[in-house]
């Protein structure tokens, strides 16, 4: 099966989704994510089938990357998180429903929920599109589709101002990082005279170039994905709509959003590190970015109150990371070193298993406990001691405690900055990570050594469908922090 | 020629400016048009006749009037008067000034002298250049404009969910 159908089947099945939900007349409409949830796992199979092209050469081509480990393993990224944001949907339809429909006679009581699971399944499309896009405009299409998703997603709650608030912050933000890109991407047009990243590649290569207009270029396109990716000093937007978007999209903001960035970030910065004229300067950029992110992101977290909001100051802390993988590219003389990609990567991967896990227990206990402070998690164990475990297993590995695939993620970053000699780095990652054993730690110690507020003493019940996938999670979070070999297997 | 690209450069940036400044909502709405029309002399001026008829008829024409409409039938009161921010003026100021810079800076050395741009190919006599575009968007270019079908698709269905005064 050629490779190009996946999205395309995906894309069918979100308009199978809103069909269904158009004339079906359901009468639960959570079917439709359980609908959605099922087609996404055949296609997830299907990745494994699929055949690359004898020869890739025009037509699709042109636009759209040879399947290589790289682009699969990032298709997959897509289509996993896509169907454990589904599986939280489900849970958190009941907060849909209040703050979107408001009851009238004759109006369907589940209605505009069947929209909140169409929606992302376009924005995985989207996803996979862009793991894939190897020419300007494909990225530029991709990237807005996923966007454009995304603005809608995150101001969903129409009758919650929080919701709105972050929407609209999101929208303005997005729409002028946008234009930085779209200038950015006329600069490199200018400066190299193609839109194909192969031919990018050669011509930046060359010694004629012009450095100045390519670093302009560079510059602009590292505003728009600094943006996207959540680096500092472009981040601000991150804890405002992380906290006001409803939890499952907050959880794929903060996971979809964030391994897309990065795969555009992996093709569009591989051409200027590759250059000979460029690489030394861009290095430093790059460097300067990821110790910023690293410092402002960790240590913004500690004194957060709220828990989508320190989840936020999180994933631009780990963002920072990713950058920094990115940023040091190893030395010639370093025998057997990692590629950035492997590493960036794999800790993409851990990342998305430790934070989706996070967020599943975050919404599968949103009916359960309103309140989206730290302290409302207080003696969780006591009431549920399965939900406890698992946000104990999320938090382990967001901190980077051995045995945990988030150890390893770091480990290899660790590792990168070391081949490549980076000390500042280094030593900003250093504070970084010590910054996170605390605030991670911190939630873990509230859930098991102190008592449940008064009159909240109830057990809490997880549905079998959760429960099954928070099971999944950690048995593989533990695994890569076992096992890591398996994964980075994959690359090489 | 270099007196008509200044003249209308001027125009778009003027009301461009223009949009920022006017209080009235109407006003701010004409602004943009007037900021329109000499993005499309601008267009017109680089022999790219389709995109300044598209500029004037799709941006000027249809979706300045719709802005209007919607100005109107809302009623959108007048912008209060505020007290001058100072502070976001002089962020904003700064901004500008070193972004202007940095783009002075840049075309000084050499800017625009990159390897040379892909020739024009001058359309076929009788293919004009509506038909040559059409062509390439859906010939060459048909996969990204499969994807902005999505892309609407998804844009459409927010805007019911979004917008819609009851939901059914």
């Amino acid at each position: 099966m050629p490779v190009y159908y996946l999205e395309f089947i995906v894309v069918a099945l979100g308009l199978v989704l809103l069909m269904v939900d158009a004339f079906a007349k359901l009468e639960d409409k959570r079917s439709l994510a359980r609908l959605g949830i099922l087609g996404l796992a055949i296609v997830f199979c299907l990745l494994f089938i699929v055949k690359a092209p004898e020869a890739a050469v025009g037509g699709i081509w042109r636009f759209y990357a040879a399947p290589d480990s790289l682009s699969l393993f990032f298709k997959g990224l897509a289509l996993l998180s896509t169907i454990l944001v589904l599986i939280m949907a489900i849970d958190y339809a009941p907060i849909v429903i209040a703050q979107t429909a408001n009851p009238e006679d004759g109006a369907h009581p589940q209605a505009g929920l069947g929209e909140f699971f169409a929606l992302p399944l376009f924005a995985c499309a989207g996803l996979m599109w862009m793991s894939s896009a190897n020419h300007l405009v494909s990225i530029f299409v991709s990237l807005e589709t996923v966007s454009i998703t995304f603005y809608i997603l995150v101001a969903y709650l129409r009758r919650n101002v929080g919701s709105l608030e972050a929407g609209v912050k999101y929208l303005i933000l997005g729409a002028l990082s946008t234009g930085f890109l779209v200038y950015g991407f006329a600069w490199l047009f200018g400066v190299t005279g193609s839109m194909e990243l192969p031919a990018i590649t050669e011509a930046l290569g060359k010694d004629g170039i012009n450095t100045t207009a390519a670093l302009f270029a560079f510059a602009l396109i590292l505003i728009a994905l600094a943006f996207k990716l959540g680096a500092a000093p472009f981040h601000l937007w991150i804890p405002d709509v992380y906290q006001g978007a409803p939890t499952p999209v907050t959880a794929f903001l903060s996971v979809g959003s964030k391994a897309a960035a990065t795969i555009v970030t992996l093709r569009l910065v591989s051409p200027f590190l590759a250059s000979a004229p460029l690489v030394g300067k861009i290095t430093a950029v790059l460097i300067v970015v990821a110790i910023l992110t690293l410092l402002v992101g960790n240590l913004a977290a500690l004194p957060q109150k709220n828990f989508k909001r320190l989840l936020a100051y999180s994933s631009i802390g780990h963002s920072g990371f990713l950058l920094m993988a990115l940023a040091s590219a190893p030395r010639a003389s370093v025998a057997n070193a990692m590629s950035p990609t492997t590493v960036v990567a794999f800790y993409l991967g851990a990342y998305l298993l430790m934070t989706l896990l996070a967020f599943l227990v975050l919404s599968s206990l949103r009916v359960a406990i309103p309140g989206e402070e730290i302290d409302s998690y207080r003696g969780l164990a006591k009431r549920s001691p399965f939900h406890a475990a698992a946000l104990l297993v999320a938090m382990a590995s967001l901190a980077g405690i051995p045995l945990t695939a988030g150890f390893f993620g770091k480990f290899f970053a660790f590792k990168m900055a070391i081949d490549a000699g980076q000390w500042w780095l280094l030593a900003a990652a250093l504070v970084a990570a010590a910054a996170g054993f605390y605030y991670y730690l911190k939630i873990a110690v509230s859930m098991y050594f102190s008592e449940p507020a008064k009159g909240e003493e109830g057990a809490i019940r997880v549905s079998p469908l959760t429960g099954f996938a928070m099971v999944v999670l950690m048995i593989l979070i533990v695994a890569a922090g076992v096992a890591p070999g398996v994964i980075v297997g994959l690359f090489s | 020629m270099t007196f008509l690209f200044y003249l209308f450069a001027a125009l778009a940036l003027f009301g461009g400016i223009g949009v920022v400044v006017c209080r009235n909502p109407v006003s701010a709405a004409f602004s943009m048009v007037l900021s329109f029309l000499g993005l499309a002399s601008l267009f017109i001026q680089l022999d790219a006749y389709l995109v300044g008829t598209l500029q004037i008829l799709v941006y000027a024409g249809a979706i300045m009037v719709l802005f209007l409409f919607i100005i109107m039938l809302l009623d959108v009161p007048e912008e209060e008067k505020r007290r001058f921010p100072f502070i976001s003026f002089a962020g904003a100021g700064a901004v500008v000034t070193a972004f202007l810079v940095l783009v002075v800076l840049v075309l000084n050395r050499g800017g625009t002298a990159g390897r040379p741009l892909p020739a024009i190919v001058p359309s076929e006599p009788g293919h004009s250049d509506v038909h040559r575009i059409g062509e390439l968007l859906f010939g060459t270019y048909w996969f990204p404009v499969q994807i902005v079908g999505v892309l609407l698709l998804a844009a459409t269905v927010g805007v019911v969910v979004l917008s819609k005064k009851e939901l059914k």
